[in-house]
């Protein structure tokens, strides 16, 4: 007997979700995925036991709320196709285990792909299309049907009334917070969902491309792969290999943007870059209204 | 709490058996998003697209804004009277309850033991003055006087009869004092003003309607007499029935007496000072106009 608690947060998907579970939880037949396109090799590994052996290799800096506990997964290494795993690393909850809330998620794609947006068509209107300034014909008597202008919007040729007017910019700002928040539930639905690997440095042994993409391959770990490192500095042979792939690519950590992240299906952190992340990103929790723009020098914000 | 919550919660468990989260995915929260109404299109939004049957309505040739058939206008048939003439140009005061007051100390943002002028609260970020809307401060109000209970030397530009007693109560010291609008933008936000690399201006005198205010010992005015205002604090007490602390026994009397000059703004920093925040340094006038104007 198999019951499900469906909690009173869960609205929307979840709710449709659990009412459509019969006794074995299968998934509905719309996010059934086909099999042709599943692959079965990349079974989800579970998380990380609590009695692992395997050493803790970073804590968190910043405190962890007491009711809540860092969430933890593994660190692998780059240098080897198959090395095993070097240790663990505790991931900020505030970070990488808030709840996933996709409506934030489409309002910063949206935000994303619209803010950079100016949209330069432009029609001409009855006034700037050239010509059109005298009568055509008589007003009476030519048996014609009565006009003033030769371009106007019912004549072929004529202006457009009401079409795009010259560069029109889409350009408007999410809050600083909801930005912030959207990176924090991606960060954590990769890591719910198993796609997000961290890895200590970015040194691997050869500039071949071929190399990275056995690598991935052997390790199962997706189609697209984004690695994130926290300076700008990045290892010469890792940017080598990966300039001339299209679906693996390198960014540094100030880059992340919510778009990357979901078109991407893994992310690789380096420790650096979780670091950075979890600095960067919890500071927003704690601090106080700008009163001008924080890129000038304030001595109380925490 | 003794026991720790699973962070995330049942939605990360859940979410570990549903398809990626990928572009294709994203959708807003359903009921957010409404559809546009489409004028002219379509079997409802078509035919006479939302304008009506014949007349005015249809052709678009209604006659202007609060037009009553020819009867006399309400906003015409009303006589006028002056209740908002010049409001745009009256001074405003950001109230300051002693409640927030009391508030603000307790949870830390505000210090004690420090003089508290506009800039301490506005660090604080408790009040939000607009220098450009025509606020000329702060003023304090006396809700909250019951519970008020910490000995503060605070700096507003109006205070309340009831406000000062509370505070003075409690062993605290009460100024007012005027801001003009430059100086009191410079009071607000002195980082940006530093950086823009000007001298401080010398605050300038209140106007002709607000110098019998300041100059008011029951108001504490800045410009009023010290030992009228000694008078008038034992005044008051007398009035509202508490015991008037001694201060200058206090270990804190040092600070509770700083009070700035009429012609300063920040404690510490005179008028004509240049403040070179990047190599944190204070360039003073030595030209003799210059000092002969700023010390006048």
């Amino acid at each position: 007997m198999f019951r499900i608690s469906v909690t009173v947060c869960g609205r929307g998907i979840f709710k449709r979700l659990a009412s459509s579970f019969s006794g074995e939880n299968a998934l509905p037949s719309n996010l059934r995925i086909p099999s042709n396109l599943v692959d079965r090799a990349r079974a989800k590994r579970p998380p990380p036991p609590a009695d692992s052996s395997l050493p803790v290799l970073r804590r968190c800096d910043a405190a962890v709320p007491l009711h809540l506990s860092p969430v933890q997964t593994w660190v692998e290494t780059l240098e080897r196709r198959d090395s095993k795993q070097l240790g663990l690393v505790d991931l900020h909850p505030d970070v990488f285990a808030v709840p996933t809330r996709i409506d934030i998620l489409h309002e910063v794609e949206l935000w994303q792909r619209n803010f950079k947006r100016i949209s330069r068509a432009h029609t001409k209107v009855r006034s700037e299309v050239s010509g059109g300034g005298k009568k055509p014909w008589r007003q009476k008597g030519s048996g014609k049907a009565r006009h003033g202008s030769i371009r106007s919007p019912i004549w072929r040729g004529g202006g457009v009334s009401h079409g795009p007017r010259g560069p029109t910019s889409f350009y408007y700002m999410l809050p600083m917070k909801v930005r912030v928040q959207g990176l924090k539930i991606a960060l954590s639905s990769k890591l719910a969902q198993d796609y997000l690997h961290v890895v200590d440095t970015l040194n691997i042994p050869t500039p071949d491309p071929q190399y990275l993409m056995d690598l991935i391959r052997y390790r199962h770990w997706g189609e697209s792969v984004l690695i994130v490192d926290a300076g700008e500095e990045l290892p010469e042979n890792i940017l080598q290999a990966t300039e001339s792939l299209k679906t693996v690519n390198v960014i540094p950590a100030i880059g992340l943007n919510v778009h990357s992240m979901l078109k991407h299906e893994v992310l690789v952190l380096t420790l650096e870059a979780v670091k950075f992340l979890e600095k960067k990103l919890l500071w927003h929790d704690e601090r106080f209204t700008p009163l001008y723009p924080f890129k000038l020098p304030y001595t109380d914000l925490p | 709490m003794s026991f720790t919550k699973k962070p995330g919660g049942k939605a990360l468990d859940i979410l570990q058996n549903l398809p990626r989260i990928t572009l294709a995915n994203l959708r807003p929260e359903p009921g957010t998003k409404k559809a546009e109404k489409k004028r002219g299109r379509g079997q409802y939004g078509g035919n006479r697209s939302g304008r009506g049957h014949k007349g005015e309505r249809q052709r678009g040739n209604r006659p202007r804004l609060g037009f009553e058939g020819g009867q006399t206008p309400f906003y015409l048939a009303i006589p006028k009277y002056g209740y908002n003439e010049g409001h745009s140009r009256r001074a405003q005061y950001q109230p300051l309850t002693l409640n927030r007051l009391q508030y603000l100390i307790d949870l830390g943002r505000i210090d004690p033991t420090q003089p508290i002028d506009l800039t301490q609260l506005v660090n604080g970020r408790g009040v939000t003055i607009q220098p450009q809307k025509r606020d000329y401060g702060v003023q304090l109000v006396g809700e909250g006087d019951g519970i008020f209970a910490a000995k503060v030397n605070i700096e507003v530009q109006m205070a309340s009869e009831e406000a000062i007693a509370a505070i003075e109560r409690n062993g605290g010291i009460v100024t007012t004092g005027f801001y003009d609008p430059r100086s009191l933008a410079v009071l607000c936000k002195p980082v940006p003003f530093f950086i823009s690399g000007q001298p401080i201006p010398k605050r300038m005198l209140p106007g002709e309607d607000m110098v019998p205010y300041y100059t008011d010992a029951a108001n504490r005015g800045y410009l009023a007499d010290p030992e009228k205002i000694k008078k008038a604090r034992i005044a008051l007490a007398q009035k509202y029935g508490y015991i008037l602390p001694d201060i200058s026994k206090d270990e804190l009397f040092h600070m509770l007496s700083m009070r700035k000059d009429p012609r300063q703004i920040f404690f510490g920093l005179s008028p004509g000072w240049v403040v070179n925040m990047a190599e944190k340094k204070i360039l003073k006038p030595t030209d003799d106009k210059l000092l002969q104007y700023y010390n006048s």
